[in-house]
């Protein structure tokens, strides 16, 4: 058995699944994957991942609520999300100025530079 | 002839004269000789009118014959030419006997009167004509909100409809708008200033900005509200085409930032599997450039598309087959969304020419609508979209249907107006837009028949042959409205 840490992909694009998927696979990281906030919210329920990749515009469930249901979980509280966006500036505002969610653990605007998305994710999730 | 009071009758302000049956005058009064002159010896006609025969009307004859007051209104000539209007009255002289010997008539001067009611009548009717004739429209509301008066452009566009309410005039509702200006000026006595988009009698929409302001009766309270609405729809439509490059970036930039991150994932699965030899992760990663590539200029072209009236790209099309196309995306999505999606395409529907793109939009659009439309509805269990193709001998028919949640009269009646949306913050208000404007580019029409809570269907109608659209307008071209209700 592995001692991988697993990071959930939430994005209803399969490219950018892909993407993310290939970038942290090979960078020593297991990915799950999601099309949109509630098939997220399912995986995180089958097994709790180390960090989440949250898109926001999707169909179904949207990364805004799928957001606002794992913070308000007790046992999801504590999973980091980084949200990421083509929806430049306006997301920062809006969980923000929500009162009682706490902000999210890190931000990338689309499109993701990779070293960018690796270089947070391996702040977020310390060997 | 001496009367008694000699002097009072001598001093009374108007001109007083006595009069025998042959009506000359026997005595006049100060006033009298000085406007008239000498009038010894002469009859009331020449002195007052420089007639030679007796006027054809004559208030002191009827009172010689019978003995009544009458008066009348006449205009006289004094000496020196000017013309005087005076009002006459007559008045019995009787002797002992009570047999009339002379009639006294008083004539007083109203010249200054008649000049001011001229002048008033002139004055109203200036600016009867600046009301009626000047380019905007203007309706009078009373407390109730009733139209009481309008000018001329009102009526010719709204229709002559006084007594009615401004709202189902100008909106075609049912009840009163919310902020309503009218009211606002009844409270505060002040003008307010907003912008409106109305609708025509005959369906068209008009932008206007509309000035409410207070009409004052005598007593100081307002009795009525002015209503000012100047058609503002050509600069708006000028705004509008203006500003449509740059929201249409902005709606869609959520877009290319995706696609730009999908070629991004491509690009590294490239870099990766050409430094590792692995061929199977460089044909995946090529996959998909090639893919969003593609995405990107099918975007692009939309974005020109949209951003200016551009030439459909002229093919010729099976209505069945550009149906059945967005039909089966169409199925994909309501599947998703619970979504009954039903395609009715009649094999004989045949063809006719157009731009395969723009017509896919244009039942894109449709399509979408009529699924959002179901989404919104949380009134019937079971929800279903039909889209049908068909055709006669000279046009194509498409339907779009659904049983969602339906539009009352005036969401109908903006359905077309760039940023109109009645779907929130979820609508970009341009779908319907779009789809209107490409139906117009092919010559053809979008009927929207729809009721509240029932459904709506679209009825869009294209010619077979290709028209020459020149000029596709940026506002919609009135449809015709057949509302359930």
């Amino acid at each position: 058995m592995t001692d991988k840490k697993t990071v959930l992909i939430v994005d209803d694009d399969p490219d950018t699944v892909t993407y993310f998927s290939s970038l942290l696979e090979d960078n020593g990281y297991a990915t799950v994957t999601a099309q949109n906030g509630a098939d997220g919210i399912e995986r995180v329920k089958q097994a709790r991942p180390d960090l989440i990749t949250l898109d926001v515009t999707m169909p179904e469930t949207s990364g805004v609520r799928c957001y606002r249901d794992l913070r308000e979980n007790d046992a999801w509280r504590t999973i980091p999300v980084i949200i990421i966006t083509g929806v430049s500036g306006d997301f920062r505002t809006f969980i923000s100025s929500r009162k009682h969610v706490p902000p999210p653990d890190g931000y990338l605007s689309k499109p993701v530079d990779a070293a960018e998305l690796l270089e947070l994710v391996r702040k977020l999730l310390p060997a | 002839m001496d009367l008694p009071y000699q002097q009072y009758f001598d001093a009374m302000p108007c001109y007083l004269t006595v009069q025998d049956r042959d009506f000359k005058v026997v005595t006049a009064n100060r006033q009298f000789r000085e406007a008239f002159g000498d009038y010894r010896g002469r009859y009331c006609y020449q002195v007052y009118k420089h007639r030679s025969e007796k006027c054809e009307v004559c208030p002191v004859e009827q009172t010689f014959r019978d003995g009544q007051v009458h008066s009348s209104e006449e205009r006289v000539t004094c000496l020196d030419r000017t013309e005087v209007s005076v009002i006459v009255h007559t008045e019995a002289i009787r002797n002992e006997h009570g047999e009339i010997t002379a009639v006294m008539e008083m004539s007083t001067n109203i010249t200054d009167i008649k000049r001011l009611q001229h002048q008033l009548h002139d004055s109203q009717a200036h600016y009867r004509t600046l009301f009626e004739e000047v380019p905007c429209f203007i309706s009078i509301q009373d407390r109730d909100l009733n139209i009481v008066d309008a000018n001329r452009m009102h009526r010719e566009t709204f229709g002559d409809f006084l007594g009615c309410k401004c709202y189902e005039i100008y909106k075609h509702r049912s009840e009163e708008c919310f902020p309503c200006t009218v009211r606002e000026t009844f409270e505060d006595h002040q003008v307010h200033i907003h912008e409106e988009v109305v609708t025509s009698h005959d369906g068209r929409p008009i932008n206007v900005l509309v000035h409410t302001t207070p009409i004052v009766g005598a007593s100081g309270a307002i009795t009525q509200v002015m209503e000012m609405s100047a058609d503002i729809t050509a600069i708006r439509q000028l705004q509008t085409q203006l500003s449509s490059i740059g929201l249409l970036i902005s709606s869609i930039s959520h877009g290319i930032k995706g696609l730009l991150n999908g070629l991004n994932g491509g690009v590294y699965l490239v870099n990766k599997g050409l430094a590792a030899e692995d061929h199977t992760r460089v044909a995946k990663g090529w996959d998909i450039v090639q893919r969003n590539l593609a995405r990107i200029r099918s975007m692009v072209l939309d974005i020109l598309y949209y951003a200016k009236d551009r030439e459909p790209d002229w093919t010729t099309l099976s209505a069945a087959a550009a149906l059945c196309d967005v039909g089966e995306q169409m199925q994909e999505k309501g599947r998703e969304q619970g979504v009954d999606v039903t395609i009715e395409a009649d094999p004989q529907a045949g063809a006719f020419e157009g731009d395969e793109k723009a017509i896919r939009a244009l039942l894109v659009n449709l399509a979408e609508n009529s699924l959002d439309a179901c989404r919104l509805d949380k009134k019937k269990p079971l929800h279903r979209v039909t889209l049908r193709a068909a055709g006669d001998g000279t046009h194509v028919r498409f339907d779009v249907e659904d049983n969602g949640i339906g539009m009352d009269r005036e969401t109908r009646e903006k359905a077309f107006s760039l940023f109109f949306s009645s779907k929130g913050s979820e609508g970009t208000g341009l779908g319907l837009f779009i789809a209107n404007k490409i139906a117009a580019a092919h010559g053809g029409t979008i009927q929207i028949v729809s009721a509240l809570d029932e459904g709506t269907r679209f009825t869009v109608v294209i010619p077979r042959v290709k028209t020459n659209v020149r000029h596709t307008p940026l506002a919609p071209e009135p449809t015709r409205d057949q509302p359930h209700d």
